[in-house]
């Protein structure tokens, strides 16, 4: 199953995306091309009959009249066939109006039953003189046809069959070019009037409705194509309607309109009617109406005065339940038979007909493959939503340029076959979009899931990092918890993980006391490692050297024998006797500590002989100071984290610590410390601190024996 | 004698390298290049603040003048800035005048 799945979406995704749908399209094009063939006919047929049901032929005037030998016909003058001398009467009642011209649709192909002959034959007894004197209604009829523009109906036989015979009435003038007869429906045979009927007639007409070429397509009994004109072994026929058309022109010229795949429109007199390349007329059907229909039986009775039938083609036909065949018209009315040769005459003297030309067909393979390319040009470059929208449009656009050609010159352009052929490479060409979109969702999602964990990594890393180096600082609270002489408060929060910034506080010996605060140039991890190092050396040199002012050069010399980055620090470093109160340090380019005294502050001065940071000018003699600290005072030592705080504006500066220090002078140290940070973080509002910061805190109680 | 601004006149030592980038919103002026090593002076009259860090690029500056026998300083310092150089005794590093014009007539005897 998976090579399967696998091979399918290889296959979709070929070409980028655009291979699959190509080849889809040009399948396409092939069933577009052969589309008779094919399922798709259904949708061009039931597209096509949709736009005749919502824009049916108008019918302004009624030039036809059909004389229907219906049900109360046949119930007043009895069953079908009626005598010949009837159907003669009615006739003539028709032609006392003087009708353009007179069409019967029925064929009387064999003796009247009630000629003399079959009446002898039926009844032997009756007496010759009886015979003789019978008309005959064979010559009644066909006296009735003379002189009149009459047309009667032939039916071509695609095979000959028992009684079939050679019409008399071909059209006498019609010039068929050599290669435009095979395009025709072409008949071996014909059922025919009597030879006596053809001879008083003016012409024949052909009723084929559906010659046998197209009994094998899928018309599913609509009818929506009629033949103008069809050929009985070689000799060209018109259609009843349009014969009828022709004799009431006097018997004008008929000429057919041919092009490279065959007929394009037949041209009697000044009507015409554009056809399909067989001679097929593509009818727009008009809503059925039962206006121009008459009942022979009335006609007969004189119900209707002649007048009625003049100017007017007349077709005579059955109409009755029991004998007529119906046909469906695409406009879904089920009409009889005749009504057809109606329309036909309507159509041609309005010169309207559908139109669907050779070229139609190349126009929509044209627009089959420019939708197409254009689908597979910019689906894969638009967003799916758009993509969708752009198909949506195109789809409108097609079957909305189809209504609208038919609205305009009644021209069938089959839109909505090429909607369904690009619905395949539409899907497809957004298949292939969805997937591409979805793996580049996953990969993203998967990338920042892996950022995500390097991210955490690096976090717990530097987390690891940062419990290191704070443990690196001593605890003041816990190391000097039994002290009485001195109390001592620190604070230190790097800005970032880890930081620059150290302190440090021990006892030198028994009586002295060393403080360290250093502030590393720079911040983060650099600067961090640094400040274990100075931290480091800090504590080991101090101990180890008894002159702290040497002691720090010490300790500027070890830390520049490892210094590639050129950091410096800067640090102040002092030493407290704690029975004296005389207090030793060395500043080198650290901030003064300030020195709180009976409510006072002060900074203690190192103007004179502090020196710039470690390792920043290498070799600076640094000398250490002193001066006399009293019981009580308190000493602030602070980095430029707690200064140069800002709020956006402005630095934190020495006046707002000097406040706090003051608003905070009589506060047990540790509450003092955190209260002072606090002053600072609430100075900040929010701004991101800039830089490390760091709180050392020392108050000196005086000489034990005075406590 | 070159000094920043030094969009002004064009000096003798004009072929000077003099590329820049910006760190901690300080900008940072990296010369080299120069012929005949000038004594170099930075016009920090439109200096508000510098950070530590910017102190470690001077300091950086002043050990490479001084390793090629030349002479760095620094003219015109905003009080905040004179302050910090105050504190952190980096007057010590790197000499410090009052004006560009106090500075030429030391460095440019």
């Amino acid at each position: 199953m998976r090579p399967v799945a696998g091979l399918f979406l290889a296959a979709i995704r070929a070409g980028r995306g655009r291979a699959l749908p190509l080849l889809v399209l040009l399948v396409g094009l092939l069933v577009l091309s052969e589309i008779e063939r094919t399922p798709l006919l259904n949708v061009r047929e039931a597209l096509f009959d949709q736009y005749q049901r919502q824009m049916p032929r108008t019918r302004t005037s009624e030039p036809v009249i059909v004389v229907g030998i219906d049900s109360q016909s046949l119930v007043q003058h009895g069953q079908w066939p009626w005598s010949r001398d009837l159907v003669a009467r009615l006739v003539r009642t028709i032609q006392a109006g003087q009708p353009l011209a007179l069409g019967i649709d029925i064929v009387f192909a064999e003796r009247d039953r009630y000629s003399p002959e079959a009446l002898a034959s039926h009844l032997p007894g009756l007496p010759p003189e009886t015979l003789t004197a019978l008309p005959d209604p064979d010559h009644e009829l066909a006296s009735a046809l003379d002189g009149h523009p009459t047309a009667l109906a032939v039916i071509g036989l695609s095979r000959p069959l028992p009684g079939s015979t050679q019409p008399a009435r071909p059209l006498p003038e019609f010039s068929l070019a050599n290669d435009l007869e095979p395009h025709l429906p072409r008949y071996l045979g014909a059922l025919a009037s009597r030879p006596l009927l053809e001879k008083s007639a003016a012409g024949e007409g052909l009723i084929n409705a559906n010659p046998a070429k197209l009994q094998t397509s899928s018309e599913r009994g609509v009818l929506r194509r009629v033949p103008t004109v069809g050929t009985i072994n070689q000799l060209p026929f018109l259609s009843l309607p349009l014969e009828m058309v022709r004799l009431a022109l006097g018997g004008g010229e008929v000429v057919p309109e041919s092009g490279a795949q065959g007929m394009t429109a037949i041209r009697i007199g000044d009507y015409r009617l554009p056809t399909q390349a067989n001679g097929e007329v593509l009818l727009h059907f008009g809503r059925a109406s039962s206006n121009y229909y008459l009942s022979a039986a009335d006609v007969l009775a004189g119900v209707h005065p002649p007048e009625i039938f003049n100017a007017r083609f007349i077709i005579i036909g059955l109409n009755s339940t029991g004998l007529q065949d119906r046909i469906v018209t695409p406009l879904g009315e089920s009409l009889p038979g005749i009504d057809i040769h109606a329309q036909v005459i309507e159509s041609l003297l309005d010169g309207h007909a559908l139109q669907r030309p050779a070229w139609m067909t190349l126009a929509e393979e044209s627009t089959l493959l420019l939708g197409g390319l254009l689908l597979i040009a910019t689906i894969p470059v638009l967003r799916p939503r758009y993509a969708v929208i752009s198909f949506t449009a195109l789809s409108l656009l097609l079957l909305a340029g189809g209504a609208l050609a038919f609205y305009a010159g009644q021209w069938l352009f089959d839109g909505a076959s090429q909607v369904l052929l690009l619905a395949p490479v539409f899907i497809l060409l957004l298949g292939n979009t969805l997937i591409a979109a979805d793996s580049r969702r996953r990969k993203a999602e998967s990338q920042l899931q892996r950022s995500r964990e390097e991210a955490a990594r690096m976090a717990g890393e530097l987390d690891a990092a940062r419990r290191i180096q704070m443990g690196l600082l001593p605890d003041p609270g816990r190391i000097f918890a039994d002290e009485t002489r001195f109390s001592i408060a620190a604070l230190l929060e790097p800005a970032q993980a880890v930081g620059g910034d150290y302190y440090d506080c021990f006892l030198l010996d028994e009586r002295r006391l060393c403080l360290a605060i250093g502030d590393v140039s720079g911040k983060g991890v650099p600067a961090s490692l640094f400040m274990a190092i100075s931290k480091t050396l800090t504590g080991t040199l101090t101990r180890r050297q008894g002159d702290l002012g040497l002691a720090v050069r010490d300790i500027e010399q070890e830390l520049n024998r490892e210094n590639a980055e050129c950091l410096f620090v800067t640090a102040l470093i002092a030493v407290l006797d704690l029975v004296s109160g005389d207090l030793e340090y060395v500043c080198a380019g650290h901030d003064a500590p300030i020195l709180l005294r009976d409510g006072d502050l002060s900074q203690i001065d190192t103007s004179n002989r502090g020196g710039p940071p470690l390792c920043a000018a290498g070799d600076f003699p640094y000398l250490a100071e002193r001066i006399q600290l009293q019981p009580g005072d308190r000493l602030y030592l602070f980095t430029d984290g707690v200064t140069e705080a800002s709020n956006g504006t402005e630095l934190f500066g020495l006046s707002r610590l000097q406040a706090a220090i003051l608003a905070q002078a009589q506060t047990e140290l540790k509450t003092a410390s955190t209260a002072l940070r606090d002053a600072v973080r609430q100075f900040e509002a929010g701004h991101p601190p800039a830089d490390d910061l760091t709180l050392l805190l020392m108050q000196w109680h005086g000489p034990l024996s005075e406590r | 004698m070159a000094y920043l601004p030094f969009d002004q006149e064009p000096s003798p030592y004009a072929m000077m390298n003099l590329p820049t980038r910006e760190q901690a919103g300080v900008l940072i002026v990296s010369v080299s290049g120069a012929q005949g090593h000038p004594p170099v002076l930075l016009d920090f009259g439109g200096v508000d603040y510098i950070s530590s860090a910017g102190l470690r690029v001077l300091m950086m500056a002043s050990r490479r003048a001084k390793a090629q026998k030349g002479a760095f300083a620094i003219a015109a310092l905003q009080p905040l800035v004179q302050e910090v150089f105050a504190i952190s005794r980096f007057n010590l590093i790197v000499p410090c005048y009052a004006s560009v014009d106090s500075a030429c007539k030391v460095l440019g005897s």
